[in-house]
């Protein structure tokens, strides 16, 4: 089990200066700074293709910046160690479909330094799969296989989780257990960065950041944002910032 | 059956395979590559170098006899001939240390015995390491023989000499499958870990787990530490079982209807089957890391199949499994230098046939060369995985 880097209170979680990743003429990631508070269920939303996941990547250090600077518990992306200390859940799955769903936890343990068959079974528990543990990967539906993954994510207790689109296909009744154990995770300290691109979801979070072409268009509470939007419907509001004219930036380029 | 769906179907693949620019080299450049490799060389075997030697145990005829063969031998092709040694000990010894290729030994009371029809046989010792090599050494030597004899005595001899085949290493009985088990056993190995260690990698590219992996706090160098651990332990298991095939000499009897049969090659093991273990074992690792290292330029699993004529099938070529490598043409040979399986073959040839152990100093090179290569093919395999750390 990990603890947490000791941070200063108050300090961000999560730190992005002027991050920036570009493929050729495409700006992914087109010069995001933002500041996430520990404990916090921050959820990134956005189209398609709007970034989140090369967001994601550049704050885990999967990939390299083409310019600006990620910093999370307080040490600078990329670092290997600072793994130890981060769940991801991949959008892909990312698990080994010949494995049984106890080996595939298993394994992820592993590469965590978590060894403990209890924490295994703990983390299966909590995405209710611990009484599939000797079925193969492959014979799991595809909302039981994103469970698989975000039981090998979390099952190292990180105190930071970026979960990308982690409620894919999942059962509506799982998804609300789902959001409540997310809940009880920041409760305890954990912080959250959760992508998705269907915005009923974005209440569930503390803070919303609407993503469009690379850039943070706006960031706040949901209630914040349909102020600012002068709108009660979430998605309006997206378009209200992502438009021309909006009270946000420039949008995409 | 609609007309047009079949076309359509047809035209899908054209436009697939069209764009996927590797296969259609392969499909198109790749056979006239190899069978070229091949038939160059085939070709170059013509080339045979047999150096020979006499030693002349009849005094009786002033060494007459080996110098009517030596002149003979020029004829039969034989370009190298050694009419200076005057004992098989120095024979037998150049043959192991690889100076000679067949020895004649002329035994005393030889030409007396001939002209009363008691002579002794003649006697041909070569290295019994590769019976295809061995016959065209046997083959030249009787043709200037043949030679020999014919002008020694114009009338014609009244009885051809009787001669009889010896060997330094192994058995003069020795058919191909003896020869060849040695080796096949480190090609299998090869190729199969090659074959095995591709796919696995590709998938783990290609299916988002290696992007999965790289998220833990996991080196590079531990992925393919691992990889080589659990793919060496399949090598292992696998030489094993073809080791023990290849020596196996089981005689089961008739069991009702089944008849009588023999289980295992039978192939005689002059040297410690651990050793032979050692040198397929570093092939092995080998394979797994330049699997590891091709895989980032494939794509699909059939692009992972389509390194096996570039990677392997050459191999089977110049590694010396078939043609020994002395033999390739020149310009070959260099490449030859350069392969894992060459080493492999060398080493395995060193152990199983002539018995060779860690004290042999072909055998330390090898071993020392396969694991040099396995090092390099690690690094590479290793720049490969990247984090897209700095």
């Amino acid at each position: 089990m990990t603890t947490p880097t000791p941070i200063l209170p108050n300090s961000p979680a999560i730190e992005a200066v002027e991050l920036r990743k570009t493929f050729g003429d495409i700006h992914a990631v087109d010069g995001i700074s933002l500041s996430l508070q520990a404990g916090r269920i921050y959820g990134l939303l956005g189209p398609n293709g709007s970034g989140k996941t090369t967001l994601i990547r550049l704050l885990t250090g999967l990939a390299r910046p083409t310019s600006g600077s990620a910093r999370v518990l307080g040490v600078a992306m990329p670092s290997r160690e600072n793994l130890a200390h981060i769940g991801y859940m991949t959008q892909a799955d990312g698990i080994y479909p010949e494995l049984s769903v106890f080996e595939n936890v298993r394994f992820f343990a592993a590469l965590y330094g978590v060894r403990d068959r209890n924490e295994h079974l703990a983390a299966l528990r909590l995405v209710e799969l611990a009484d599939r543990v000797g079925t193969p990967a492959s014979q799991l539906s595809g909302g039981m296989r994103r469970r698989l993954s975000l039981a090998c994510a979390l099952v190292h207790r990180p105190p930071i989780a970026f979960l990308d689109e982690p409620t894919v296909g999942i059962d509506p009744a799982l998804r609300v257990q789902f959001w409540s154990h997310f809940r009880a995770l920041a409760a305890a300290g954990t912080t959250l960065l959760v992508s998705s691109h269907v915005m009923d979801e974005a209440d569930r979070c503390d803070e919303l950041l609407f993503m469009r072409g690379g850039k943070v268009l706006a960031q706040g509470s949901g209630k914040e944002l349909r102020a600012r939007a002068g709108t009660d419907d979430l998605e309006q509001a997206f378009l209200q910032f992502a438009g021309e004219g909006g009270p946000a930036t420039g949008g995409a380029t | 059956m609609n007309r047009l769906r079949v076309l359509a179907l047809a035209r899908r693949l054209v436009e697939e395979l069209r764009r996927d620019h590797r296969s259609l080299a392969l499909l198109f450049v790749a056979p006239v590559i190899l069978t070229g490799l091949f038939s160059f060389v085939m070709r170059g075997q013509g080339e045979f170098d047999t150096r020979a030697a006499v030693v002349d145990l009849d005094g009786s005829t002033h060494g007459a006899l080996g110098t009517g063969i030596g002149l003979a031998a020029d004829e039969a092709g034989i370009k190298h001939m050694d009419l200076s040694l005057t004992d098989e000990a120095s024979a037998r010894q150049g043959i192991r240390a690889g100076d000679l290729d067949v020895v004649l030994i002329i035994p005393p009371g030889f030409v007396q015995g001939q002209l009363t029809g008691t002579a002794p046989p003649l006697r041909l010792i070569t290295a019994g390491v590769n019976p295809g090599a061995d016959g065209s050494h046997v083959a030249a030597m009787r043709q200037a023989l043949a030679g020999a004899a014919s002008a020694l005595s114009p009338g014609g001899v009244a009885k051809p000499p009787a001669v009889e085949h010896e060997t330094v290493f192994g058995s003069p009985d020795a058919d191909s499958v003896d020869a060849l088990a040695p080796v096949f056993i480190g090609f299998f190995a090869y190729f199969f870990v090659f074959l095995l260690t591709g796919v696995s990698f590709l998938r783990e590219r290609i299916g988002g787990t290696l992007e999965r992996l790289l998220a833990t706090p996991v080196r590079r160098g531990e992925i393919v530490l691992g990889y080589s651990l659990g793919f060496g332990l399949f090598a292992t298991i696998q030489v094993a079982v073809v080791l023990i095939w290849s020596l196996l000499n089981l005689h089961v009897g008739p069991v009702g209807p089944v008849p009588a049969l023999t289980l295992g090659l039978a192939v005689p093991v002059a040297g410690n089957p651990l050793l032979a273990y050692a040198v397929t074992l570093l092939l092995a690792l080998g394979a797994v890391n330049l699997a590891i290292f091709l895989s980032t330029f494939a794509r699909t699993e059939l692009q992972i199949i389509q390194f096996i004529p570039i990677v392997i099938v050459p191999q089977a070529f110049l590694s010396g499994i078939l043609f020994p490598v002395d033999t390739l043409p020149n310009i070959l040979q260099p490449v030859a230098r350069a392969l894992p399986l060459t080493y492999a073959v060398e080493g395995l040839r060193e152990v199983i046939i002539k018995g060779a152990d860690l004290a042999s100093r072909t055998l330390q090179v090898d071993l020392l060369v396969l694991a040099g290569i396995a090092i390099v093919f690690m690094v590479l395999a290793a720049g490969t995985i990247r984090r897209e750390v700095a």
